[in-house]
């Protein structure tokens, strides 16, 4: 596993006084929080931050880090293990204790490096087999098409986390869980898949993935709640004439009636065929409005009589309207 | 790395977690979703009206609420921030989101 160097992550020194540490840490919050920050890295960098700030903002952890030395001889001779970091012999028998309550026990998202040093790999070896609790529920999201919500569907999550060897050491752990999307499921909806959270600790149960629903930005489509607004592009004369036309709808072909007259922007509502549910959401059509390109002579001069036949008539002035 | 596998999924939405569950999914302990539900920070789904004063809160949260709250969870702790503060700031952060969105569709 990678050593990390916490003081290198939070900019600090390692003589940073207590404050200086809180102050990096909301600096770099600030910059990397995946919320607001537009690095393509951000979250990786935000877990880091979070990772860096709970060690050297505790006293204890601290201290049992800064024993582990200079961070080089970790970095050039992978010291103690074939594969890099390993906690050091001795390590266990440090003046650290490893607090455990339902606020502090969440590492979901923290490094197979904290876990060695400070979080189950450190109990493990510590207090030997532990005693049988469930393990942390972990939250993620998963950003879906809305077109599967329409049909359902596999999706193939690779999950990364940490867990214990036979030797009781944190080792990076990857593993693909193949799971289905249920019709209907819409943005703000959480899926619970069972028993695929964080390990149980001795007999206990593992704990659940929570995977926080998110639909992809498409500019074809976009959906709020259970409702879809689908982009439907006319030529001016379907919009100015109106008439049946077929369209491929995401709740598939219909045929659909456009008022006369229609401007770009105007809604239709197609009731009963947004997301499907035991009570469906609705599918909005929204008008746009295509100009087709001039390719022979003939087209030109049709739009020359469009030209002529509409004479005096200004958009720019709401003649047109 | 292991072969894939199925799992049945549930969907949750409107009244998905307990009072505890809740607390758990923001890394806080019961009383901080109770403070944040009487000053108004927070909401809940449904309470059982019969469940006297005294008793353990029957609330139920939406996921809605969920990420909301964790999200406001987030904020209090990285900042150690106002609870109404960090309220404000992740409902302006959700509202942001939204906005782009629709500037990019």
């Amino acid at each position: 596993m990678e050593y990390k160097d916490y003081y290198k992550i939070l900019g600090v020194a390692k003589d940073a006084s207590a404050d200086e540490i809180k102050k990096a840490y909301r600096k770099m919050a600030r910059k990397y929080h995946p919320d607001i920050s537009k690095e393509p890295d951000a979250a990786l960098r935000m877990a880091e931050v979070n990772e860096a700030n709970a060690v050297l903002s505790d006293p204890e952890k601290r201290k049992a880090y800064d024993q582990l030395g200079d961070p080089s001889q970790y970095a050039q001779s992978g010291a103690g293990h074939a594969s890099g970091f390993q906690a050091p012999p001795g390590w266990d028998g440090q003046d650290f204790h490893f607090h455990h309550s339902s606020t502090d026990a969440d590492n979901a998202d923290y490094s197979s490096f904290f876990e060695e040093l400070f979080g189950r790999g450190q109990r493990a070896r510590r207090s030997g087999p532990p005693s049988d609790m469930r393990g942390q529920d972990q939250h993620s999201s998963i950003e879906l098409e809305v077109p599967d919500s329409y049909s359902g569907g596999m999706r193939v999550l690779r999950l990364r986390g940490v867990r214990l060897d036979a030797q009781g050491h944190a080792v990076e752990d990857e593993r693909e869980l193949q799971v289905t999307i249920p019709k209907g499921v819409y943005e703000g909806q959480m899926i619970r898949l069972a028993g695929q959270g964080a390990p149980g600790y001795g007999k206990g149960q593992p704990g659940d993935l929570l995977l926080e629903v998110r639909f992809k930005d498409d500019k074809r489509w976009h959906a709020q709640g259970k409702d879809v607004y689908q982009q439907l592009p006319l030529a001016p004369w379907e919009a100015a004439l109106g008439g049946p036309v077929e369209f491929n709808t995401l709740a598939g072909t219909l045929e659909i009636n456009i008022p006369p007259g229609s401007q770009a922007g105007r809604k239709l509502r197609v009731k009963g065929k947004g997301l499907p549910s035991r009570t469906p959401g609705d599918l909005y059509l929204v008008i746009q409005i295509i100009v087709p390109p001039v390719f022979d002579d003939n087209q030109r001069k049709a739009y020359e009589s469009l030209s002529k036949a509409f004479a005096g008539r200004n958009p720019r002035t709401g003649d047109a309207a | 790395m292991s072969t894939p596998f199925y799992t049945p999924p549930d969907v949750l939405d409107v009244q998905a977690l307990t009072l505890e569950q809740l607390a758990h999914a923001c890394r806080m302990q019961p009383q901080w979703v109770v403070e944040r539900v009487t000053t108004g920070v927070l909401q809940y789904d449904i309470a059982d009206d019969d469940t006297p004063e005294e008793a353990p809160p029957t609330w139920r949260f939406s996921t809605h609420t969920v990420l909301r709250a964790r999200r406001i969870a987030e904020l209090e702790r990285m900042f150690d921030a106002d609870p109404q503060l960090a309220a404000m700031t992740a409902d302006l952060l959700e509202e942001v989101r939204q906005l782009r969105r629709r500037l990019k569709g």
